[in-house]
């Protein structure tokens, strides 16, 4: 990692260039065959670690077992989950009415927020209406997306999009407006035409706000997502397999839904994060 | 004013600069603000400015912040359009931005996402009628030979130092031959060792090309050091102080230049025009 962060960072002169006072400006240097796994090792540790000290701590019974199993038993209590076909369909469900929510969220938002970026009066039209939706809290609207659409699917695809496509709307705007004015200078100085000036320079320059606004809305849609499963009924997804859990006092099921929901999100958040650094590597600062 | 003025220190033959006295841009009473709507009032940054550039000369600008330079180099470009007075560019009145002015700007201004050679290309990809593919990688050739970037085609603007961006900003202005280009403060970001090195570059490059320069610093040694002519101005609303011909000897960096006695009666000189105004915006700042 840090090796590779080395051999990036200063550009690669070109080959055998050499410097005046002699030498070489790129030299070979040694690293270790185990330097690229260095961190991944550390993650298996700490995880195992952190898992071991649950089971002994669990096993101990401090703390009432009802309240924290032990990690062995959430384990299995997942495996048999998969197994018997409890949890394949419910995860399903989840991910699919959330992926299509996001998508809807990302169609609607993202072509908003930059129009609302770049024409003014829209940008005023609009804004009211905009913040004060993004910053009404989501739980809010449950009982009148209840009563409108009823139980089920079509009212959690609401909640999702509702929750995601603020902040994908927002995000997209702000892109618009903090374009360099200098970089827009340069557009006009070397002839870009209006939409020159929006395909070459505002649209590239704000894919990383689009994406940091699909992230916001990943972790704002997942929260949509549980509040409309928990409280929306419908008898599907993991916000169910949470709450019949719950009734059931079944503890090692509760804490395995929760684990899957964990890497559930991350895997979204993660995957978003690697795609924002692959899409703007200049916003990246160089070292440190 | 016009040029009409010239130095009070005692007349030297001119050694450099240009034979010519054909005039590329002429401004004339040129009254430049910026209204602010709200308050229904009119920040004025230059008054009553008459000014020629001649073709093949390198004209410095230089004055305290605020003077008002920036718009003057902005009204030549045509991004501010000047509330009195009139401007022109071989003869045509300046309507907007035009393939025949370049500028380089204080903060490179490189679009990120760009490597090094496409950011060049920008220079040449907007306008038509556009160079062919391989006419354009030829000019990209040779204008990072002379800026000496040969070899950081594929770079990116975030892996290479602030003397090199700035290397590439000059680079992008000079490919599409421009009659004029314009430099805003260029070397105003990058640290004073590449700053002197950036200078004798400039000089070098500017006469290879006999281009036709319009540059602004606030550095007075900057000025002295670069320009044919130094155009003094002072502090807000801008106005010319005086216009100082340059009688120094180029290559400036090679010889002596920089270390003899006319070099510093010039420095001195403008200093004296400009250390009230200095001094002054010094005092109504801590006011």
């Amino acid at each position: 990692m840090t090796a590779d962060l080395e051999a990036t960072a200063t550009p690669a002169p070109p080959a055998g260039q050499q410097n005046p006072g002699g030498g070489k400006v790129l030299e070979a240097m040694t690293v270790s065959r185990f330097a690229p796994f260095r961190n991944t090792v550390i993650t298996i540790v700490n995880l195992s670690t952190f898992f071991v000290l649950w089971e002994l701590l669990a096993k101990a019974q401090i703390i009432n077992p009802l309240f924290f199993p032990e990690i062995s038993d959430t384990f299995s209590a997942i495996w048999n989950g998969f197994a018997d076909g409890i949890i394949g369909p419910q995860l399903w469900h989840s991910f699919r009415n959330f992926m299509i929510g996001l998508a809807i969220s990302a169609a609607i938002g993202i072509p908003l927020g930059l129009l609302m970026g770049a024409i003014r009066t829209l940008d005023l039209i609009l804004s009211p209406y905009v913040w004060a939706m993004a910053a009404l809290p989501r739980v809010a609207f449950i009982p009148l997306l209840i009563l409108i659409l009823g139980f089920g699917q079509s009212m959690q695809l609401t909640i999702i999009v509702l929750s995601a496509v603020f902040p994908i709307m927002v995000n997209c705007m702000a892109g618009v407006k903090t374009v360099d004015p200098s970089l827009i200078r340069a557009g006009k100085v070397f002839g870009a035409s209006r939409l020159q000036m929006y395909v070459k320079i505002i649209l590239p320059f704000t894919l990383p706000f689009v994406i940091s606004g699909i992230n916001q809305g990943i972790a704002r849609g997942l929260v949509g997502m549980l509040i409309g499963e928990l409280l929306g009924g419908g008898g599907a997804g993991l916000g169910f397999l949470l709450d019949r859990a719950g009734d059931r006092f079944d503890a090692p099921m509760l804490y395995g839904t929760l684990l899957i929901l964990a890497v559930f999100s991350v895997a979204l958040v993660q995957s978003m994060r690697y795609l924002e650094r692959r899409v703007a590597p200049w916003r990246e600062v160089p070292k440190g | 004013m016009r040029p009409a003025t010239s130095t009070q220190l005692a007349p030297q033959p001119r050694q450099s600069g240009t034979s010519s006295h054909e005039v590329l841009v002429c401004a004339e009473g040129l009254t430049a603000g910026y209204e602010n709507r709200r308050d229904k009032t009119r920040l004025i940054a230059l008054r009553n400015v008459s000014l020629d550039v001649r073709r093949g000369e390198f004209l410095a600008i230089v004055g305290p912040s605020g003077c008002g330079k920036t718009t003057f180099i902005n009204m030549i470009n045509g991004f501010v359009k000047p509330l009195e007075g009139s401007i022109t560019v071989d003869g045509k009145p300046v309507k907007g931005p035009s393939s025949d002015r370049a500028m380089v700007f204080q903060d490179y201004a490189l679009l990120p996402w760009r490597t090094v050679e496409s950011n060049i290309a920008f220079a040449m990809e907007n306008r038509r009628p556009r160079p062919p593919k391989d006419e354009q990688a030829r000019r990209i050739a040779e204008v990072l030979e002379m800026v000496s970037l040969t070899g950081f085609e594929k770079s990116y603007p975030h892996e290479l130092s602030g003397g090199m961006r700035q290397r590439v900003g000059i680079a992008r202005a000079l490919v599409t031959q421009p009659t004029i280009l314009l430099m805003d403060e260029p070397f105003g970001a990058v640290d004073a060792m590449t700053r002197e090195a950036m200078q004798a570059e400039l000089e070098k490059i500017i006469a290879k090309t006999r281009q036709t320069v319009v540059f602004i610093t606030h550095s007075i040694e900057e000025a002295v050091t670069l320009g044919d002519r130094v155009v003094v101005v002072s502090n807000r609303p801008g106005q010319i102080k005086e216009v100082v011909d340059v009688d120094l000897p180029r290559p400036r960096f090679d010889a002596e230049v920089k270390t003899s006695a006319r070099f510093a009666e010039l420095r001195e000189h403008i200093w004296s025009l400009l250390a009230r105004e200095a001094l002054g915006a010094k005092r109504e700042g801590e006011a």
